[in-house]
């Protein structure tokens, strides 16, 4: 569904993302795990593009993204959330997604009617993405006065406001508890169960392991293993390049 | 009414279409030191509309407007480039060469035996249209605020359809606004033409209030005290930058006693207000929650 063609990103001499191939396939959630620095945000920011690619191709079922500016990626159905939070703090919880919802629509649309589903009475999706997020009873605060949990929910449902085919979240659990990791956990598998392909950057190995149906593996922007969770825990190239950066015990323990 | 009091009142309303202007660049994220250049400009085109070419008033201040928001828009496609220090510095830039130019801009013909128009650095006189129209400061009072109270509306309007969400938008996160489909740059020109047109409509009624005008009444200090009316009113409502004006004019300069530390005294308000208030007395947290509350 998604395919990265031999997808390179040079900054200099830096090879951030260095010749990946990778297919996710429709309705799965996918995992991309790696060391700090091996490129897997770069990767989001080229498949989104933020980022043009040095070398290769992104493709979204067969409709070629490489050249696409962004918005037009994210009326194909791509949508993202970033590892630093981004909101609009000054605008509302609603007007955040009232606008993520509306954004690409609106210039098809004659502006007019907009008269008649003004943001001040969100629709009913929005309304339903309030809910699904827990975040119903906030929605006239404005987004940069949430707590940092709060936020996180608010960036993926601004992400699905846009009703994606394919949600990349990069490192959604930065900074949150156990606990709210295994909400986390619930909340991708009910993106997953609502038709939308997830492609997860995650540090909190409990969780890729958890939740995912295939990993990759990228080190020094190079895809050194692809498997299901078992394969990339048994995998000695993934222990060799998680081994000395800390992650190798919690990969003990998620495979334990 | 009181003469002085209709006097202050409308000074008010003049400077609030300058603090405006200001406000909706500041929402879309450029701080302008140069919006005094538009209430020049407008001053002197709907000045030499009414007063050489002998125009009704009304066409003469709607083409100041038009011609503020028109040069708006024209600066704004290569300044849009710019960000922050950048955008106001050229702004600022463009203001003084505006000025400038007006100091050596002469354009005088004869009307009714009287040479009139432009003199360069001695200014513009005889912007009589109104007083020869019979037109009582009282009545052009209510002609300002009537003006003002329907470029608030129209701006309320733009709230409704979003329009001024998806400005705030570009003004806080240019990429994800992109992301979302906002075409960044369309933004940018559109909200630097309103402001334009903004800030020419109130020079060309201000300048049928004062009937006259000079090069040095639109100096640098008036651009940045149109960026603060915003700072210190709040960035959350249209009615931010007016109560900015309305401390400024209203209190600070009307109160004899303190009229001869105006500047020292605004100034600190100022420093202590964005300390206090990082977005002004008006902020969007303020106005969420007033909102939240009128909707119970
Ligand atoms: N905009 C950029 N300019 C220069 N170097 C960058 C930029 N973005 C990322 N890099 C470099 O690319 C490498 C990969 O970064 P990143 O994709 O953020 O890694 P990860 O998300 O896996 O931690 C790092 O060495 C980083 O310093
Ligand atoms: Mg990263």
């Amino acid at each position: 569904m998604l395919t990265l063609e031999n997808l390179s990103k040079h900054f200099g001499g830096v090879r951030a993302v260095d010749g990946v191939t990778l297919t996710i396939r429709e309705g799965e959630i996918f995992g991309l795990i790696g060391p700090n620095g091996s490129g897997k945000s770069t990767t989001v920011n080229l498949i989104t593009g933020l980022y043009t690619p040095t070398t290769g191709t992104v493709t979204l079922d067969g409709w070629d993204l490489t050249a696409m500016p962004q918005h037009a990626r994210t009326s194909r159905g791509v949508a993202r959330t970033f590892q630093n939070i981004r909101l609009f703090g000054n605008l509302t919880v609603a007007q955040n997604l009232w606008v993520a919802q509306n954004g690409h629509e609106q210039r098809r649309e004659h502006f007019l009617s907009r008269w008649f589903k003004p943001g001040g009475e969100h629709g009913a999706s929005v309304d339903e993405l309030l809910q699904f997020s827990r975040l119903y009873s906030k929605r006239d605060v404005l987004a940069g006065n949430l707590s940092f949990g709060e936020m996180r929910r608010l960036e993926m449902a601004r992400a699905l406001a846009s009703n994606p085919r394919v949600l990349l979240l990069d490192e959604p659990a930065a900074g949150a508890s156990q606990e709210d990791g295994q909400l986390l956990a619930e909340r991708i598998r009910a993106v997953r169960d609502r038709g939308v392909t997830v492609l997860l950057i995650e540090h909190m190995m409990e969780l890729v392991m958890g939740i995912t149906d295939r990993i990759a593996v990228l080190n020094f922007g190079q895809k050194i293993a692809e498997g299901t969770p078992r394969e990339i825990q048994d995998d000695p190239q993934v222990r060799a390049a998680y081994l000395g950066s800390g992650h190798d015990e919690k990969m003990e323990r998620a495979s334990a | 009414m009181d003469p002085y009091l209709v006097s202050v009142l409308s000074n008010i309303g003049l400077f609030s279409f300058l603090a405006l202007s200001a406000w909706i660049l500041l929402l879309g994220g450029e701080i302008s030191f140069g919006q005094q250049a538009y209430f020049a400009i407008g001053a002197y085109a709907a000045g030499i509309a009414s007063a050489v070419w002998a125009w009704p008033f009304t066409a003469a201040v709607l083409w100041g407007a038009v011609l503020g928001a028109g040069i708006g828009a024209l600066i704004a496609w290569p300044a849009a480039r710019f960000t922050g220090v950048h955008y106001a510095i050229a702004t600022l830039a463009f203001a003084e060469l505006t000025r400038a130019a007006l100091n050596v801009f002469h354009y005088q013909r004869d009307v009714d035996g009287y040479l009139t128009g432009p003199d360069g650095a001695n200014g513009f006189g005889d912007i009589r249209w109104v007083y020869e129209a019979g037109i009582e400061p009282g009545p052009y009072l209510a002609v300002i605020a009537t003006l003002l109270l329907a470029v608030i509306a129209l701006i309320g309007l733009a709230a409704r359809l979003d329009v001024m969400a998806q400005l705030r938008m570009v003004g806080e996160d240019p990429i994800l606004a992109a992301m979302q489909g906002v075409r960044v740059l369309r933004w940018k020109i559109g909200a630097a033409a309103a402001a334009g047109g903004l800030a020419g409509l109130g020079g060309g009624l201000y300048a049928h209030f004062a009937t006259y005008v000079e090069p040095a009444q639109f100096s640098v200090m008036t651009g940045v005290h149109a960026v603060a009316y915003g700072l210190i009113g709040g960035l959350g409502t249209a009615l931010g930058p007016i109560l900015g004006v309305l401390i400024d004019i209203g209190l600070l300069e009307s109160l004899r006693a303190l009229a001869a530390y105006r500047m020292i005294v605004f100034g600190g308000l100022v420093a202590i207000i964005l300390i206090l208030r990082p977005r002004g007395l008006l902020d969007e947290t303020l106005v969420a929650k007033v909102r939240a509350w009128a909707r119970r």
